[in-house]
């Protein structure tokens, strides 16, 4: 091997072992800055929304991956009717298991998408679901990023019981719309 | 020319490997070391206990298991911060944040307690190496998971409450059956059989009425809500018929002896009519304002 080559290839090694830690940096955690999540029940008799304005969310980037993690008390949704709130937490199993959990990995680049699909995981009720190729629309508002979304969450899927009103059960399927606001930190 | 430009190159290379090469010789020398004990709620050390130190900032995880002691140590650790997890087989996992000094050792011990269904539950999807955790969002396993016994008092409560419910449309019943009979039991009316089935469909409403009042008033509370939306209005309605249907029957009675002897209903009695319209408008308005949610 010629000393050139010799020189060159410690020079390459030189470059790599400087440019570790400049991908070191470029990792990024994204912060959930507010955000609003609303179930929608329906009757033949009656249409519910309950409102939880208290999820915790953040993402971990790392080597070109982003897992996402947000955190919502089952105890905070509001439908505006306190028995009925109680009611639910009774049917979902809050007492037992109080917080909704959804992670997600997603590429780093699916941030810069208009249209984000992605494979959720939701924890609820003692029971873990996987929801394949959920769409959410992202939109960059000056320094933040708005995502909004519909989880088609289902009470089967967690084995839960439709409540009842004049003995005719609620449908199986509790929409979730999802709008939040995160920002790069 | 080009020679000397590839030996500056090369040099500048060497150096930086020099330099990269020291400050790990540097962290090699003067390492911490974290180590601490793992117990269960009686204070007995667990033995095998998985420990892992995860960077904050790397999110390299090291791993190591307690000895018999319950003993764990990590020798080999860089200065900085380290979520600290442990898990055991039985107990619920447990982590903290350290910060580890240049050279300083630290000592972390954990208690662990017993798990519950709800740990079980949350250990079906382990987290991924780099994923943020509960504890990332500042929930503590506390908040994280209920209880048997908290899931327990809810389910007692929509017991009782449907209990409640239930018993309360039973009572309108017989406080229908009553209102119509008062008609030939009260005013000028002096048919004794008339005011026996009045007196006795009213006692049947009062004993529904209170074992209806039972189930509400001894249904468990959930710490942390507030009466919102109709179950406010229900409940406002109750400091109306609760004192109606204690006086209903007073005035009633009172009302009853004064008629059973011949005489006209006089004094405070003349005000069970309206007393009992008020209380049974009131119950009524009650079960309605909450009948129609699920």
């Amino acid at each position: 091997m010629s000393l050139r080559k010799k020189l060159a290839k410690q020079f390459l090694a030189a470059l790599v072992l400087l440019a570790v830690p400049l991908f070191t940096l470029a990792d990024g955690q994204w912060v959930l800055q507010e955000s609003t999540l609303t179930y929608h029940v329906s009757h033949p008799l009656k249409q519910t929304d309950g409102v939880s304005h208290a999820a915790k969310g953040k993402g971990v980037c790392h080597a070109g991956q982003c897992d996402f993690l947000i955190a919502v008390p089952v105890k905070s949704f509001d439908s505006g009717d306190s028995n009925r709130d109680i009611h639910m937490l009774q049917v979902t199993r809050g007492g037992q298991f109080p917080m909704i959990t959804v992670r997600t990995r997603l590429p780093e680049d699916a941030s810069t998408s208009a249209t984000i699909r992605a494979d959720l995981e939701v924890q609820f009720a003692g029971q873990a679901v996987q929801y394949k190729q959920i769409a959410f629309q992202r939109v960059v508002q000056g320094g933040e990023t708005l995502i909004t979304g519909t989880i088609p969450l289902t009470l089967a899927d967690f084995k839960i019981e439709p409540p009842s009103l004049l003995a005719i059960p609620v449908k199986n399927e509790v929409p979730v719309r999802v709008e939040s606001k995160w920002r790069l930190m | 020319m080009r020679r000397n430009a590839l030996r500056d190159i090369v040099a500048f290379g060497m150096f930086v490997l020099c330099l990269q090469f020291a400050g790990a010789l540097r962290a090699q020398e003067s390492r911490p070391t974290l180590s601490g004990t793992v117990t269960g709620p009686s204070g007995a050390p667990i033995a095998n206990a998985k420990v892992t130190a995860k960077g904050v900032a790397t999110r390299q995880a090291t791993e190591t298991q307690t000895d018999s002691l319950g003993h764990y140590a990590f020798l080999t650790l860089s200065p900085g911060d380290y979520e600290v997890a442990v898990t055991a087989e039985g107990f619920n996992a447990q982590s903290s944040k350290v910060t580890l000094a240049s050279g300083t050792p630290l000592k972390s011990d954990f208690g662990l307690i017993a798990a519950s269904g709800a740990a079980q539950a949350a250990e079906t999807t382990p987290t991924k190496p780099t994923a943020p955790t509960l504890e990332d969002l500042g929930i503590s396993p506390t908040q994280a998971q209920g209880t048997a016994q908290d899931q327990a008092r809810l389910d007692k409560r929509a017991h009782m409450l449907m209990m409640h419910q239930r018993l309360g449309l039973i009572t309108m019943v017989p406080m229908i059956a009553t209102v119509f009979t008062s008609f030939g039991a009260g005013g000028r009316s002096t048919s004794t059989a008339d005011r026996w089935a009045h007196m006795a469909l009213g006692s049947a409403t009062g004993d529904l009425y209170f074992m209806t009042a039972y189930y509400a008033i001894r249904a468990p509370r959930i710490a942390g809500t507030q009466s919102k939306g109709p179950i406010r209005i229900h409940k406002i309605l109750a400091w109306i018929h609760g004192p109606g249907m204690i006086a209903t029957p007073i005035l009633g009675a009172i009302a009853f002896n004064q008629k059973s002897k011949g005489e006209h209903v006089h004094g405070i009695a003349r005000a069970h009519g309206p007393v009992a319209i008020v209380t049974a408008a009131a119950f009524g308005a009650a079960l309605v304002s909450v009948s129609f949610k699920f």
